[in-house]
């Protein structure tokens, strides 16, 4: 019995030796931006409000969900891109209040991940020369594996945020 | 042997559609009587609060119980009106019987019972709550206690019903009088309910029940009882009992109230601190009083009158107002007010909320 099962682990070792003769020495590609993590559908998770003020002054409840409001459940986003991965338009699908303009352009303010803490911004335009910003979505989490997503609309005033809305999305498909 | 596994399978099949047929309202709420005590053989009122099932206050409910007897045996989907429960109001419901004639046994067969064990249904039994058992008090002791009186509750509170037992045995001059009386007050008699005998309704108001063999009973809520204004604090009762036309007496007794307890104060809150006219404006009400179960608001900005309401309960009522959707495109708005009142018109919060004006 024991002699057995000596053979079988040595026939199982040959084929992990065989299993690691190809070597990919791969040719030139264009780096992953982000665009190519960013570009698709994406469907709400969760959405949350939360009151900045509140939050830098310690008072509670700083938070509250909104998933369950206003038909957020519904809500669906699509980022496209061009053959060349440059960003075109966008579009926001369910009937959900107008946090932010519901179709337009947009592109981001860098092509690759900062090193540095500050995040990735998403612009919004409503015209397709990109002039005419309307809003801007921070992304606090970019997609990787997980298909998943973070996108922080803020509201601030004389420079101060005071609201946010956290979008947490999974990619469709 | 096969044929016994296919019927196992079979049930296991079926099992999930009787199930489904059901649906489970919640546990039934505190539940109290009046009087607090009462011998199986006298009538009794059972209250059932059900605010925290999903019971509608339109509903009607039936008393489904099987211990000590099924009265409405047979009849799950479509219960008789004797079992109907009568609505009081506030999500209380009551059901009042002599549980002697309502089950059909002896009071001794009813104490050799399991108890009171039952569910509250809707008529057609698609509806249901957990199964519940009503409490029952057994102050039998005090036949043999020599204690001249004993009230159940020991500390009675103001809003609450109490029953005070009297052993006129232990006082001279009872023995055969036609009624005894209770000539009472709250507060070191501050508040008064004399036994006044010559006018018929007082007399009737303050006598007491004869339970037989010397032994009485009082039944009271004291703010019902003395008419007193809601906050009003009871510290004590004190009494005499009284035999008509006061021709012996029990001497001074007293009673101490318990310690009442105020319910938390209720709590209105707006959600977030701050808002521009691009957000939305939630508000929450938590330890609501009784009764309290929506919040109606009317929104004005500008021109534009924005009204609605939010449901809850007593923990919280809670709700957002889609202002993203309402003020999209209002030009020049820098405050909006913010009128919010409760489903008995009671004004909640009466404001003006300024809109921050946001960065481009």
């Amino acid at each position: 019995m024991r002699c057995k099962s000596i053979y079988w682990l040595a026939f199982m070792l040959c084929f992990s030796a065989i299993g690691c003769d190809n070597t990919e020495d791969g040719s030139y590609v264009d780096p992953i931006t982000i665009y190519e993590k960013v570009n698709g559908n994406w469907g709400l998770t969760n959405l949350k409000m939360v009151d900045e003020a509140a939050k830098a002054n310690k008072i509670e409840p700083s938070e509250e969900n909104l998933s369950i409001y206003f038909n957020y459940e519904d809500f669906k986003i699509n980022f496209s891109v061009d053959e060349k991965n440059k960003p075109t338009s966008y579009q926001v699908t369910g009937n959900v209040p107008p946090l932010f303009a519901p179709k337009g352009y947009w592109e981001l303010s860098s092509d690759f991940q900062p090193t540095n803490a500050g995040a990735t911004k998403i612009y919004l335009y409503s015209d397709e020369q990109k002039t005419q910003k309307t809003d801007e979505l921070r992304l606090i989490s970019v997609p990787g594996k997980n298909e998943e997503m973070q996108l922080q609309l803020v509201r601030s005033s004389g420079g101060t945020p005071f609201v946010s809305y956290i979008f947490k999305l999974n990619a469709i498909n | 042997m096969k044929k016994f596994i296919y019927t196992i399978l079979l049930a296991f099949l079926m099992a999930p559609n009787f199930v489904k047929a059901q649906e489970n309202a919640g546990a039934v709420g505190p539940m109290s009587s009046f009087p607090v005590v009462y011998k199986y053989d006298e009538k009794v009122t059972w209250y059932f609060d059900l605010s925290g099932t999903t019971f509608a206050e339109t509903e009607d409910l039936y008393l489904w119980i099987w211990s000590p007897s099924e009265p409405d045996a047979g009849n799950w989907e479509n219960s008789s009106d004797f079992a109907k429960l009568k609505y009081e109001g506030n999500k209380i419901w009551s059901f009042t019987l002599t549980p002697t004639l309502y089950f059909s046994k002896t009071p001794d067969e009813i104490a050799a019972s399991a108890g009171f064990w039952f569910r509250l249904k809707n008529k057609n039994g698609s509806k249901q709550s957990d199964v519940a058992n009503m409490a029952y008090t057994d102050f039998s002791s005090f036949y043999t206690a020599n204690e001249v009186i004993r009230s159940y509750p020991s500390k009675p509170l103001v809003d609450k019903p109490v029953s005070i037992l009297f052993n006129a045995n232990l006082k001279d001059g009872f023995a055969g009088v036609p009624s005894v009386h209770f000539h009472s007050g709250l507060n070191d008699w501050a508040v008064l309910q004399e036994y006044q005998a010559w006018i018929p309704e007082v007399s009737e108001k303050t006598k007491l029940k004869d339970l037989g063999n010397g032994f009485y009973r009082m039944d009271l809520i004291p703010q019902q009882y003395y008419n007193t204004e809601p906050g009003f604090v009871m510290q004590n009762i004190t009494f005499l009992m009284v035999a008509k036309d006061w021709t012996t007496n029990s001497g001074d007794q007293i009673i101490y109230a318990g310690e009442f307890i105020p319910p938390p104060p209720p709590v209105f809150a707006f959600f977030p601190l701050q808002i521009s006219q691009k957000d939305f404006l939630g508000m929450s009400r938590k330890n609501n009083e009784a009764g309290v179960n929506k919040l109606l608001y009317t929104i004005t900005a500008g021109s534009k009158t924005i009204s609605g309401e939010f449901s809850g309960g007593t923990a919280e009522i809670k709700g957002f107002v889609n202002l993203v959707s309402e003020l999209n495109g209002l030009p020049n708005l820098s405050e909006i007010h913010v009128l919010v009142k409760d489903n008995k018109d009671k004004t909640i919060s009466d404001t003006t909320i300024p809109l921050k004006t946001l960065d481009k």
